[in-house]
């Protein structure tokens, strides 16, 4: 069964909406998510265009300054309770880890 | 040397895989994809070298709008951050290279890639195909409803079959396209779930195919036209193929392209050019009609003959070629006669009626005597029966109302005298009548005397003789 829309953030949107705490264009989450990541995670181009459209159509970011094409986005408060909740899930399944294998 | 070069290619609208393993092919070869519009795929030359391209999709595109739009070139600036650069681009579908050894694709992330997949498709080619399907499945249904009422009328028939045959590999065309894609987006809607990419596949050898049948019934059909000596469906098939399908072509084309150069919006572009495309076509048949019926007026398509007036009606008799004639089987002179043939044949069946009939003008003639009979050549044995038994029971609805003793059908004859293999005898409530369907081997006789001639064995003979191989 198709997963329900945000429900659940994959890594590339989790990192997205962790870029967008500050304001910052396409392009800026293009670099930085590979920066943050140590090159571990990529957006790619077209992933990024339509994630922001998503994120954006779903009020999680808004679109807070436009220059030419360049547009800047922000982190809305339902983005943030929805990247506080992917980060609580992840939390719990690393404390569950740690719980269960930490002891062998 | 040639800088450009143009092909025609054959991909589903959706098997990036395909187009993205071709174009890298074209570019190690020294071709680099540069515009795709109704004239094919461009490419031009260039230093033949490795380069990895990316075929995605731009939903909110259509092949209407007059240039790309500012979302359009905001997902271009984010592909040229990435080392991405446009080579084409034609509706939704965007075709980019990257000179980078390992660049970041484009879409990482299936769900996103799939979604835009589905929703181009369901906005560009899907409305249109299924509109073509919803067209091609009512002709295939009226030429098997054609098929089953007059089987003979229809194989036997050079343009009814042809038309028939480019319905239906039209339909397979088309259903064979979307049936996959369907699958292909069941399979990669449930493959994106788990993070995976799932590659498509074009059906090329059965496109290629089925447009090579195509080409073949056409040519056909052009060649049985052409040498039917049939002036009148010469002339307008001559007019529509040279006239009017790249008339139509063009309309729709150069609709579109005006209105993209006069930077129309693309839904005042679409209106416009729909409008206008269905008014001009309108013009274009009328005129073809028109044209042809003037010329069918003044005589264009006349098959000759020799016209006489009675009772102030001017009728034609023709001389045709006939392969029985009442000379044949008569003493007598037949010379105040109409001798005519009729029909056309195909590679299945060929079917031909023909009558020797006195003129109006001939001296006594309600007595004089005459002579119709229909041919029905079977050129693919495996219709034999059928053709049979249509011919043995098309009059059959005729005692759809009356009681049995009343019915009027083809009963079995004795074949020796007509040396074929079957003989049958209409038979109404008033006993035989002079109306027989005679049996061949590769051939149907079916022929009418007089009421009054009483056949002998010898005209049966000759009947056999000149009708029968």
């Amino acid at each position: 069964m198709p997963r329900a829309k945000f429900q659940t953030l994959t890594e590339q949107m989790f990192y997205i909406l962790l870029c967008l705490r500050e304001e910052c264009c396409g392009m800026d989450i293009l670099d930085r998510v590979p920066s943050m990541t140590g090159g571990r995670v990529n957006v790619g181009s077209g992933t990024l265009y339509n994630l922001l459209e998503q994120f954006s159509g779903s009020g999680m970011i808004r679109e807070t300054h436009v220059e030419g094409r360049k547009r800047s986005y922000l982190l809305t408060a339902k983005g943030r309770e929805m990247l506080d909740k992917e980060y609580e899930r992840i939390r719990i399944q690393a404390e569950d880890y740690r719980r269960y294998v930490g002891k062998e | 040397m040639k800088e450009t070069k143009r092909r025609l290619e054959w991909f589903s609208i959706y098997d990036r895989t395909g187009m993205e393993k071709h174009l890298a092919r074209m570019a190690e070869k020294g071709w680099l994809l540069d515009k795709i519009d109704s004239g094919g795929w461009r490419y031009r030359r260039t230093e033949p070298k490795k380069l990895i391209f990316s075929v995605c999709y731009f939903p909110k595109a259509s092949a209407f709008d007059p240039g790309p739009s500012e979302e359009q070139e905001t997902f271009y600036d984010f592909c040229q951050h990435t080392g991405w650069t446009l080579a084409a681009a034609s509706a939704q579908l965007q075709v980019f290279y990257n000179e980078r050894e390992n660049p970041v694709p484009i879409d990482t992330d299936p769900v996103t890639e799939v979604d835009a997949i589905h929703r181009s498709v369901k906005r560009g080619a899907l409305p249109s195909q299924l509109a073509l399907l919803a067209i091609c499945t009512l002709n295939a249904a009226m030429l098997v409803g054609r098929l089953v009422g007059d089987p003979i009328g229809v194989l036997s028939s050079p343009a009814n079959l042809v038309v028939g045959i480019c319905w239906v590999i039209l339909f397979l065309l088309v259903a064979v396209e979307w049936g996959s894609y369907f699958l292909w987006h069941l399979k990669a809607v449930l493959a994106a779930e788990h993070g995976e990419f799932l590659d498509t596949h074009s059906h090329r050898s059965f496109q290629i195919g089925c447009l090579v049948v195509l080409a073949v019934v056409t040519v056909y059909f052009l060649a049985a036209t052409f040498t039917s000596g049939n002036r009148l469906l010469m002339a307008v098939m001559a007019l529509v193929l040279f006239l009017y399908v790249p008339a139509a072509f063009l309309l729709v084309f150069g609709i579109k392209g005006f209105m993209k150069r006069m930077k129309a919006s693309a839904k005042t572009n679409l209106a416009v050019t729909l409008v206008g495309s269905i008014v001009l076509s309108l013009v274009i048949v009328g005129m073809i009609t028109f044209g042809t019926l003037r010329a069918y007026n003044s005589g264009w398509f006349s098959r000759g003959g020799e016209t006489y007036e009675y009772n102030g009606t001017t009728f034609t008799a023709y001389q045709d070629e006939l392969p029985l004639m009442l000379e044949d089987l008569l003493d007598g002179s037949f010379d105040h006669y109409s001798r005519e043939r009729h029909g056309e044949g195909s590679f299945l069946l060929a079917q031909y009626e023909m009558f020797q009939r006195p003129r109006y003008d001939a001296e006594g003639y309600r007595g004089l005597p005459d002579l119709e009979y229909t041919i029905t050549v079977v050129k693919a044995p495996f219709l034999y029966g059928l053709c049979k038994d249509t011919l043995l029971h098309r009059y059959d609805y005729w005692n759809d109302d009356l009681p049995e003793e009343l019915w009027h059908s083809y009963q079995p004859a004795d074949p020796a005298p007509w040396d074929a293999l079957e003989a049958y005898r209409w038979t109404t409530e008033f006993g035989p009548a002079n109306w027989f369907l005679l049996c061949y081997e590769s051939r149907i006789v079916e022929i009418t005397f007089d009421s009054d001639w009483e056949i002998t064995p010898a005209q049966m003979a000759v009947v056999a003789e000149k009708l029968g191989s």
